[in-house]
């Protein structure tokens, strides 16, 4: 089943990256030559009509995300492609088998970093890289933290090398990673969409994610209490992430709850309910570090609980995820994440890590400054696309603006190779035909302390603009569903 | 039940009624006016506003309360924090913070009303007149009772939604028998003729008009117009009706027996209840149906308050 004929795709090529769909020679690749045959039929003005309804869906659903950048706080559409990424069960196993390697690596991490450190001790990792992160808590030194757990859910992004077809590991968020509702609101409306194709595909089910967070916060609650109250914490209303929040709040069936609703009293956590005060048991925390207790952390946040960190220590509250994580997901840390997985495992990594030149060590910076305009620098305490250097992108001034940065910080940033990541096609709305569209892969990673479950798949995020490389919401990036055939090798 | 999701419940209800009263009033008000000789601007577009309780907002914003203005005003202007435009807004902010609790229907629902309102564009609307966005809003609003009805659980959040609808329902047809018996009884003694055209829409403005004809077999006479929207026991928009489903929902939110109370907003709004079941219109009427009115209003906020102390607010832990 070859590209030359077919209507939806006529005129679309392989280009020089990787094509998930197509091989070099222009065949669909065989997970995909059923889609491929029932796509190639489809007139272009079916197709359109689809992708309207499926936009209308989300619309109507109010899943949007806001925009600040025009000082009204616009809401937008996260733009959802039709094409579904799909990949065999095969080359996902090995996939999870990585991530599970990777999570319990990490997690055994933070709880040597806040306890004995001896990975600091045994002189593997740096001491002042770890204590310079941005995102590392001293108050967390020396807490035991319920079951061990620090990295309850992870989301760790993938991208696959177009030079190998190799799946690399580009970060790890094991902070507050979010994504997860559009991986399942993305199934919903595509199964509305494309019924005809889930009857030919045996796709892996995603939409038991809910069920098994939830059972995980229970299993943290201090007390026994069968109905131990669990509730998600959210900044409110103006955070991007909000709908996210509330789908899963009310897919868990917890209790969603700002800061303002939440009080501490004998380092006793309760919400306040019309009946009176309700103690809180567990929480599953989408407000960052920073904001969470003024008392401890940032004195000016207003969105936090004064007093909660106090409960916390004194095991009246479970928190997921755990403070103090960041400094696992720092940027610069991440170079280490192979010897970790070493150190605490015996093991080699199964996913490899993108190559990284960590710019407070003489001999990588001075390789960083004099190739930048082939490297991509990131600042290693940002995420969401922020505070980032395309270098072959980027106009001559920019790349000088950014050596004066790294010149004046330079623990504050990395630089990596550019990785030509692999090509979906996507439709293309203003020239109204197929494109090869640059993705990457966020999988979620639940963690109980003794199993990682990954739901099969995770969220496809899509660089819509021709060319682009960068797959942010927050810098025109879209978003696909995530197919994992069984079977399929 | 979070104190902070029943006060959102509350609002929600309530500006939806605020949308749903302000586009009726409008509506019918343009249309009997279209039916009548002119008259200078003042007296005819006066009332409705002093009814949105936005003159003085009116003044700053316009030259001359023409109908386009008026219309124009109540409907989209985004610095009238009453326009209709603004309480769909508002709603679904509200609904948006709680989308988790209510029903995906009915946020579904509303969110899809606030889509539709927003695509009309105000130029073009304030050209046609009101009744096709009036409409839409009204619709609207019986669909999103109906969709809440019957998708969300009957449980306190249900309650809270009743108490907000019926409270605002009620001070809304208080202010508007006020306004419209003071301005139609002021045009009679200034011997003018408001003619049973003025009495009929206010009585459509409030969705009783067959229901009065039913009632009576009569015709209009401001004292049975005025029965009607206070003392009627059973129609959706009288006074009456309306502080008996807040008794109801409140005795509901506290699990509180008939005949006794558990907090003040109970004990106040029984004591309303009790003086609209045992009046009648005739003394009414005669201590002043102004003085009467003035005082009901005064006591809705004063509910509206109590309420929000009871569930709402929490001064700290004691």
């Amino acid at each position: 089943m070859c590209l030359s004929d077919r209507g939806l795709f006529s005129g679309y090529t392989a280009g020089p990256f990787y094509d998930e769909m197509f091989s070099a020679q222009g065949c669909a690749r065989s997970h995909y030559a059923r889609l491929f045959e029932k796509l190639g039929v489809m007139a272009p003005t079916q197709f359109e009509d689809r992708r309207k309804h499926a936009d209308l869906s989300f619309l109507l659903q109010g899943i949007t995300f806001t925009v600040y950048s025009d000082g009204r706080g616009t809401e937008r559409l996260f733009p959802f492609d039709l094409i579904p990424r799909i990949l065999p069960q095969a080359e996902w196993a090995r996939i999870e088998a990585g991530l599970s390697q990777r999570v319990v690596a990490l997690n055994l991490f933070l709880q040597d970093v806040y306890g004995k450190q001896l990975i600091l001790k045994d002189r593997k990792i740096p001491s002042s890289l770890v204590y310079s992160c941005r995102h590392f808590r001293r108050e967390m030194i020396g807490l035991e933290v319920p079951h061990g757990i620090y990295t309850h859910v992870c989301g760790i992004d993938l991208v696959r090398d177009s030079s190998t077809g190799e799946f690399l590991v580009l970060e790890d968020n094991v902070r507050t990673p979010s994504g997860i509702s559009y991986v399942l609101e993305n199934r919903l409306v595509m199964t509305r969409t494309f019924p005809e194709a889930f009857q030919e595909h045996e796709v892996l089910p995603v939409n038991h994610y809910p069920a098994e967070l939830s059972r995980i916060l229970r299993t943290l609650s201090p007390r026994t209490d069968p109905d131990a109250q669990i509730v998600l914490l959210t900044p409110g209303i103006h955070n991007s992430a909000y709908f996210e929040h509330s789908f899963l709040a009310q897919q868990m069936g917890i209790e969603l709850v700002e800061g303002r609703d939440l009080i501490v009293d004998g380092v006793v956590v309760y919400m306040k309910t019309i009946y009176g005060l309700k103690r809180v048991d567990v929480i599953y925390r989408r407000v960052d570090d920073d904001f969470l207790d003024p008392l401890c952390f940032r004195s000016d946040s207003m969105l936090g609980v004064p007093g909660l960190m106090g409960a916390y220590r004194a095991g009246n509250v479970a928190l997921a995820n755990t403070p103090g994580n960041g400094v696992a997901d720092d940027k610069a840390i991440y170079a280490y994440v192979p010897t970790l997985i070493h150190y605490y495992l015996g093991e080699d990594p199964i996913l490899r890590s993108v190559e990284t030149y960590l710019c407070d060590r003489s001999d990588h910076l001075s390789h960083v400054l004099s190739n930048l305009p082939s490297l991509v620098v990131k600042s290693v305490g940002e995420s969401g696309g922020y505070g980032m250097l395309m270098g072959p992108s980027a106009a001559h001034a920019e790349i000088e603006a950014f050596r004066e940065k790294i010149l004046a910080d330079p623990r504050n940033f990395i630089a990596q190779p550019i990785v030509p990541l692999s090509v979906v096609p996507s439709y293309d709305s203003a020239a109204r035909c197929m494109a090869g569209r640059h993705v990457d892969l966020r999988p979620y990673c639940l963690y109980d302390g003794q199993e990682v479950t990954i739901v099969p798949g995770g969220l496809t995020r899509v660089a819509l603009q021709a060319g682009s490389l960068v797959v942010n919401s927050s810098q025109g990036g879209g978003s696909k569903d995530t197919w994992i055939l069984r079977g399929e090798c | 039940m979070l104190s902070r999701i029943a006060d959102s419940l509350f609002w929600l209800a309530r500006y939806i009624g605020r949308a749903e009263d302000t586009a009726r009033i409008l509506d019918v008000t343009f249309h009997t006016l279209l039916e009548q000789a002119p008259q200078p601007h003042g007296v005819r577009w006066e009332p409705i506003l002093s009814m949105a309780g936005e003159e003085t907002l009116f003044r700053q914003l316009y030259t001359e309360p023409a109908a386009h203005n008026v219309f124009e005003f109540l409907a989209f202007n985004p610095d009238n924090p009453s326009s209709i435009m603004q309480c769909i807004t508002k709603a679904r902010e509200n609904a948006r913070t709680i989308r988790d609790r209510i029903s995906r229907e009915m946020w579904e629902d509303l969110n899809s009303l606030y889509l539709t309102l927003g695509r009309f564009d105000p130029q073009e609307e304030t050209a046609a007149g009101p009744h096709r966005f009036c409409g839409r809003v009204i619709f609207g609003s019986h669909r999103f009772h109906g969709v809440s009805d019957a998708t969300l659980p009957h449980d306190e959040g249900w309650d809270f939604l009743r108490v907000g609808w019926a409270l605002e329902r009620a001070e809304m047809t208080a202010r508007l028998v006020d306004v419209q018996y003071r301005n139609l009884l002021a045009l009679t003694s200034a011997g003018g003729t408001p003619d049973n055209h003025q009495w009929m829409a206010v009585l459509k403005s409030v969705g009783a008009y067959e229901a009065y004809h039913r009632q009576y077999h009569a015709p209009i006479d401001p004292a049975r117009v005025a029965e009607m929207l206070i003392l009627n026991p059973q129609h959706p928009r009288s006074i009456r009706f309306c502080v008996t489903e807040m008794q109801t929902s409140l005795r509901a939110i506290s699990n509180t027996a008939p005949g006794s109370y558990a907090n003040e907003a109970e004990r106040l709004t029984g004591k309303v209840l009790e003086r609209l079941r045992y009046s009648r219109i005739d003394e009414i009427l005669d201590d002043g149906l102004h003085p009467y009115l003035t005082g009901l209003i005064h006591q809705f906020n004063t509910i509206g308050e109590v309420i929000a102390r009871t569930y709402f607010y929490y001064a700290g832990v004691a």
